[in-house]
């Protein structure tokens, strides 16, 4: 039995990012004719990976061959050359142009524009399942017909190895059948395709081999026939992390945090994102959610947060004293007021002010407050005190509170957020994915603190994606499926295992 | 991390590199070089040039800041040209109607001015809160209105004026001018010091006051803001408006200092150059200061030179030169002071490794 | 070319140029089908007054003067030198001077679009500082600044186009009846009219434009009392985009035509070109101004159309005043640059007003004599 030969091999890549290394020493071997799934949790460092293998970005160390031949692939046209294609999980499509149109566009010397091309469409569109006109207007086709105009114009470009960027993403259950048809169909003629997802059952349903990567490493690779679901999970969580302690449970029965019937419709369809929600968390618990990624905790989070405007349903905040706030009109702003803390999932993006110092990033969130406002008038000299206070309580790693936020590590930026998250006095803390993307030190004293505060009545809502953490750090753990609440798990007697199959929506109860 | 060589390095750079770049047009135009550099260091000390500078400085700088104001949140307010223009017509007529104590009269001209700019630019802020419309589109639009609406106003069957083949608005009393300071034969404005005073007060609202953090978050980071809980509509709103209050000043140290009335041959595009001189300055007061100063300059130098027969259009190219060398060094020593910055706290943090994965982690 | 004509035109009785003129031109006219083939258009509802017997004076002294001494300082509006419109008559002027009176030092300086107040004051000053002796500012927006610089150079002397509102002792204005030659432009254009329609097009809506206006209009309605009459400016005041943008002339000559008109007079400097350009694809025909249009270089394609132009003599203007400088005797130079001293008249080249020659003539020495006063802003 002779394996087919590979044709992809990337071996050892790091890419360091400043501040952060989003890949290192990864390793991926692809070989003819399979569909290689590369999975991960967001953040993983796939992007990166499939980033590099397109051109779009260099590599800092390791080498990538394809077809045995070491390359070096500059940006895209190169990578085009040596017969990669890549289709983005967002369309890049002219609505305005043709099927043909679209296809040709930026291919126009392979085969013209007239006869040439239209024989070569209407070959690719009979390979890739495409029933629309080739004169079709783009803007006329659904969402699966313009995912086979984009692998259409990939083909068309002459590549025999496709890269599949979370395709399944944008589509419904029965568009994913399809696509996967079509996926096998073309395999069967000899194309390649590398298929990233973080979604287990399509990697299961569709894959020959997968390889795993978590933290910007490469944990394994696997055939997905021969292992479960709950192994695969397994790898990309990880499970091998020290877990956080039991402890004393330090739950009261006062309600802090009340979402009653919460709907989200989507703005363009109006399909709902999130779906009835209703929870309470009491004053010292910690209420982890739980689910695949994707699932509506983040909108969720930003719905709680008044970033995103409910459609439906209720959210009131009660205070120590017993005054109940009804959050669901109020903006962002006022929400932090009444005592919310809010940890963003991507810190650079929605926790940090990058190029700013970082005592003005203690002012974000605060410019209302004390110690680091005084009503319109900012008190610098406070945020300073304060900010030297963060760096030495929570060992945020800097030279100074002067360095502007993007020369720390990931690590140390999100020390920095936590503690100022938590200067506030905040009677509600919403941590979404509190630990993603630091080391194994700033993890524990994430975890430290968040126990210290709820100790002191402090109520959570804990979002991740790790499930020690969630198992470790929660009281009680809901898992989020498709925009609902649809089980709930005592993190005293659940293991990872059974906890991600109810995430995937594989659990018979 | 602010340090020295950020601030100081790129503008120096960028004159370097556009003198380079004008003594090689100058050389191709048969002039030379240096006789072109001395005649417009010289000219500053000839008759009242000097002072010009500084007045016309003055009018950049109050463009400048209006502009320097939207940018810090991203807001491309190409509108001042419009704003000002609208602003100073209604200033003129008002002011040249009325007749009032000083002081109170000048004060009121000014509170014209502001309120004119304001509600001008109220028309593109509200569009863009309330319907998303582009401000660079709507602000285009209404700078070329504005011409329309000058030229009805100072019509002689509205408000306006016929003297000789010129059409102006009335001539206001001396009850609502500011007095100048005479320097030689020269006369500085007097508004040079309100709109050193609105300098300071840029500065305190963008470092001190709540509202000026917002503004900066939100310029930086609109996510991070709205995290942060920043209303952005509300920003964008106040900082249109604040801009447009501003821009309505432009016009008033020559209309209060120097012309007494504003007519159909007043200078046009100083709104325009409000947004070189902000990019100059790096939306800085005291940067914009230095590139309305240098920007003064340059224009007064074009007269000079054509007097030694060299053409003036060089004073245009060097303009022209610095600006987008300036932003071209200000990028390149940005991104080179950030990467120094981060070298700068691993080698303080790890004695010289790398961060790894282990302890930076992946993004 | 243009300039030697002009130059002629002063020095010699008109009688004799229009002779010369129609000698020296080719018989281009008669080819074109649009052309009135001498008879006066039905439009015509007046008598015309009747022609003069004899030419009259000219304002240029036949002596030759020196003034090789003079330093003249020459400070344009917008555009200077080359701009094909007053900058460039101006400069003319002081060509002529330099070639007939031995002008050798000449220092030019041009306003720049965005300049300031200061700026035009500077240029001025640099000028007086530099011992330049006469200065000419160009164009009405210099007035402020030439009334502030003369005072403080009381020695210098200083003259302004297009502006009588400064005061100053050492300061003369070189102003002109532009409605005067204007009414003949209207005359004009109601004999050639077949349809008893006529346009008119202005660069700018400026006081200055609307003299131009004004002129026409009377002169048209004198001429005939049934004429229709087009009357579009291209932009308003404060926008002088309108006398660089031969797209918009064109434009707007072209939905005059199409509304009816057949002679389009435009006083729309650079954009006049797309009104000649709109007359030709029109089959009408197009007044130009300024200077002899039909003779100019940059629109000479559209020479067919061109049946006469409204001359504004800058060029004398300058060149007179220079001369008078010269002679240390400003009294000779006109208060006002009117039709009596040919500061402004019509064009006659292309030969395609021969035929109405007297009947302007005879307005011409109606307007000179004080018989018909000429409006200088348009009726309402």
């Amino acid at each position: 039995m002779t394996e087919p030969q590979p044709v992809v091999e990337l071996r050892g890549i790091t890419k360091r990012f400043p501040g952060v290394v989003a890949n290192s020493d990864v390793n991926l071997t692809v070989r003819a004719g399979e569909v290689h799934a590369v999975c991960g949790e967001n953040g993983a460092g796939k992007s990166t990976l499939m980033k590099i293998l397109y051109g779009m970005q260099q590599p800092d160390e390791g080498t990538i061959s394809v077809n045995g031949e070491q390359v070096r692939l500059r940006n895209p046209q190169d990578a085009i050359k040596a017969g990669i294609g890549m289709v983005h999980q967002h369309f890049m499509l002219a609505d305005n142009f043709t099927v043909r149109e679209n296809v040709v566009l930026g291919a126009e010397s392979l085969h013209g524009i007239g006869s040439a091309a239209r024989a070569r469409i209407t070959a690719l569109a009979e390979q890739t399942g495409l029933n629309a006109s080739q004169d079709a207007l783009m803007e006329s086709l659904g969402v699966a017909d313009r995912q086979r105009v984009e692998i259409i114009k990939v083909l068309y470009r002459g590549a025999r190895i496709v890269i599949l960027d979370e395709p399944t993403a944008v589509l419904v259950p029965q568009e994913v059948d399809a696509l996967f048809a079509t996926v096998r169909s073309m395999q069967e003629q000899g194309f390649t395709f590398i298929f990233i997802s973080h979604k287990l059952d399509e990697v299961r349903a569709i894959a020959d081999t997968v390889t795993v990567l978590r933290r910007g490493t490469t944990v394994g690779t696997a055939d997905p026939k021969k292992i479960s679901s709950r192994e695969l999970a397994e790898m990309m969580v990880g499970s091998e992390l020290p877990s956080p302690e039991t402890r004393e449970s330090t739950v009261t029965d006062r309600d802090m945090l009340r979402v009653n019937g919460l709907r989200l419709s989507a703005a363009d369809s109006g399909r709902a994102i999130l779906d009835d929600i209703s929870f309470t968390v009491r004053a010292g618990e910690v209420l982890g959610i739980a689910g695949v990624e994707g699932n509506g905790q983040t909108e969720l989070v930003e719905t709680i947060m008044g970033m995103r405007k409910a459609s439906a349903g209720r959210i009131e905040l009660v205070e120590t004293g017993g005054t109940v706030h009804d959050l669901t009109k109020l903006g962002t702003l006022a929400r932090r007021e009444v005592g919310i803390g809010y940890i963003p999932e991507d810190r650079t993006r929605y926790g940090l002010l990058l190029t700013q110092p970082l005592w003005a990033n203690r002012i974000l969130g605060y410019q209302t407050r004390k110690p680091v406002s005084r009503g319109q008038l900012l008190d610098i000299a406070g945020a300073r005190r304060d900010t030297e206070r963060i760096v030495s309580d929570y060992d945020v790693r800097t030279p100074g509170i002067e360095v502007p936020a993007a020369a720390l590590s990931g690590g140390n930026q999100q020390k920095l957020v936590v503690g100022r998250e938590l200067s506030g006095n905040p009677v509600l803390l919403i941590a979404s994915h509190p630990t993603r993307g630091v080391d194994v030190g700033a993890q524990a004293l994430i975890w430290e603190q968040i126990r210290i505060a709820r100790r002191e009545g402090l109520a959570v809502l804990l979002i991740s994606a790790d499930l020690d953490e969630l198992i470790g750090l929660s009281d009680t753990i809901r898992v989020m499926l498709r925009g609902r609440l649809v089980s709930e798990a005592d993190p005293a007697t659940v293991t990872p295992q059974e906890l991600g199959s109810a995430m995937t929506g594989a659990e018979a109860a | 991390m602010t340090s020295w060589r950020t601030k100081v390095l790129p503008p120096l750079l960028a004159i370097v590199f556009s003198l380079l770049i004008c003594s090689i047009a100058l050389l191709i135009s048969g002039s030379d070089p240096l006789q072109a550099y001395w005649t417009m260091l010289r000219q500053l000390g000839q008759g009242t040039t000097a002072v010009d500078t500084v007045n016309l400085a003055t009018v950049y700088y109050l463009s400048g800041l209006a502009v320097a104001i939207g940018f810090q949140m991203n807001l491309f307010n190409i509108g001042v040209e419009g704003q000002y223009r609208f602003a100073a017509v209604w200033a003129a007529i008002i002011g040249g109607a009325l007749h009032l104590p000083p002081v109170l009269h000048v004060v009121v001209i000014i509170i014209v001015a502001v309120a004119a700019g304001v509600l001008y630019a109220a028309i593109p802020a509200v569009l863009k809160v309330t319907r998303g419309v582009s401000e660079v589109i709507s602000t285009i639009m209404l700078n070329s209105i504005v011409g329309g609406i000058v030229a009805f106003l100072i019509n002689p069957d509205q408000f306006g004026v016929l003297t000789g083949n010129n059409l102006r608005t009335q001539v206001i009393d001396p009850s609502g001018r500011i007095p100048g300071i005479p320097i030689g034969d020269a006369s500085l404005f007097g508004f040079v010091f309100i709109a050193a005073a609105i300098g300071l007060a840029y500065w305190f609202m963008l470092n001190r006051t709540r509202f000026g953090f917002e503004l900066r978050a939100s310029g930086e980071s609109t996510t991070a803001a709205a995290a942060g809980g920043v209303n952005s509509k509300r920003m964008t709103l106040i900082a249109m408006l604040l801009s447009g209050g501003v821009a309505g000043m432009v016009a008033l140290p020559e209309l209060l200092g120097r012309d007494y009335t504003y007519a159909i041959t007043s200078t046009q595009g100083y709104g325009f150059t409000g947004i070189a001189v902000a990019l100059l300055g790096r939306n800085h007061p005291g940067g914009i200061a230095l590139g309305a100063l240098l920007w003064a300059f340059l224009d007064k130098s074009a007269v000079s030179l054509e007097q030694v027969h060299v053409p003036k259009e060089i004073a245009t190219i060097m303009q022209g030169a610095i600006v987008l060398s300036v932003v071209v060094a200000y990028e390149v020593v940005r991104r080179a002071d950030l990467a120094a910055a981060q070298r700068r706290v691993g080698r303080a943090l790890s004695g010289g490794r790398p961060a790894s994965v282990a302890e930076g982690g992946a993004i | 070319m243009r300039r030697t004509r002009a130059a002629m035109l002063t020095a010699t009785a008109l009688a004799g140029v229009l002779a010369l003129a129609g000698c020296a031109k080719d018989s281009g006219g008669g080819t074109s089908s649009n052309n009135a083939s001498g008879n006066t258009g039905s439009c015509v509802t007046s008598q015309a007054p009747a022609a003069p017997a004899a030419a009259t004076s000219s304002s240029s002294a036949g002596a030759k003067v020196d003034a090789s001494s003079l330093r003249i300082g020459l400070a344009y509006d917008i555009g200077g030198r080359g701009d094909a419109s007053f900058n460039d008559a101006a400069a003319a002027g002081v060509d002529k001077a330099k070639q007939d009176m031995g002008v050798k030092d000449v220092s030019e300086s041009t306003a720049s679009p965005t300049e300031d107040e200061a700026a035009k004051e500077q240029r001025l000053t640099q000028l007086a500082t530099g011992g330049y002796n006469p200065i000419v500012a160009v164009g009405f927006a210099y007035a402020e600044a030439v009334g502030a610089v003369a005072p403080k150079y009381p020695n210098t002397k200083f003259a302004i186009v297009d502006d009588d509102s400064v005061t100053a002792p050492n300061v003369t204005p070189l102003v002109f009846a532009e409605e005067q030659g204007s009414f003949l432009a209207g005359v004009a254009a109601v004999y050639k009219s077949k349809s008893c329609h006529i346009g008119f097009i202005g660069g700018v809506n400026t006081p200055l434009i609307q003299k131009f206006e004004a002129g026409y209009l009377a002169g048209a309605k004198a001429a005939s009392s049934k004429v229709q009459i087009e009357d579009q400016y291209l932009t308003p005041a404060g926008d002088n985009t309108g006398f660089q943008d031969p797209t918009k002339g064109n434009a707007k000559a072209a939905a005059e035509i199409a509304a009816g008109a057949d002679v389009v007079y435009h006083a729309a400097g650079a954009s006049g070109k797309g009104v000649f350009q709109a007359a030709q694809a029109g089959n009408a025909l197009a007044i130009g101004v300024d200077s002899d249009q039909y003779n100019q270089q940059t629109v000479a394609q559209y020479k067919d159309v061109i049946m006469t132009s409204m001359l504004k003599r800058v060029d004398v203007a300058v060149y007179d005043y220079i001369q008078a400088v010269a002679t240390n005797n400003l009294t000779t130079v006109p208060k006002r640059f009117d039709l009596k001293v040919d500061g402004v008249g019509y064009a006659t080249s292309g030969g395609k007003i021969d035929d109405i020659v007297p009947v302007l003539q005879g307005y011409k020495q109606a307007i000179i004599s004080g018989q018909i006063t000429v409006p200088t802003t348009p009726a309402k």
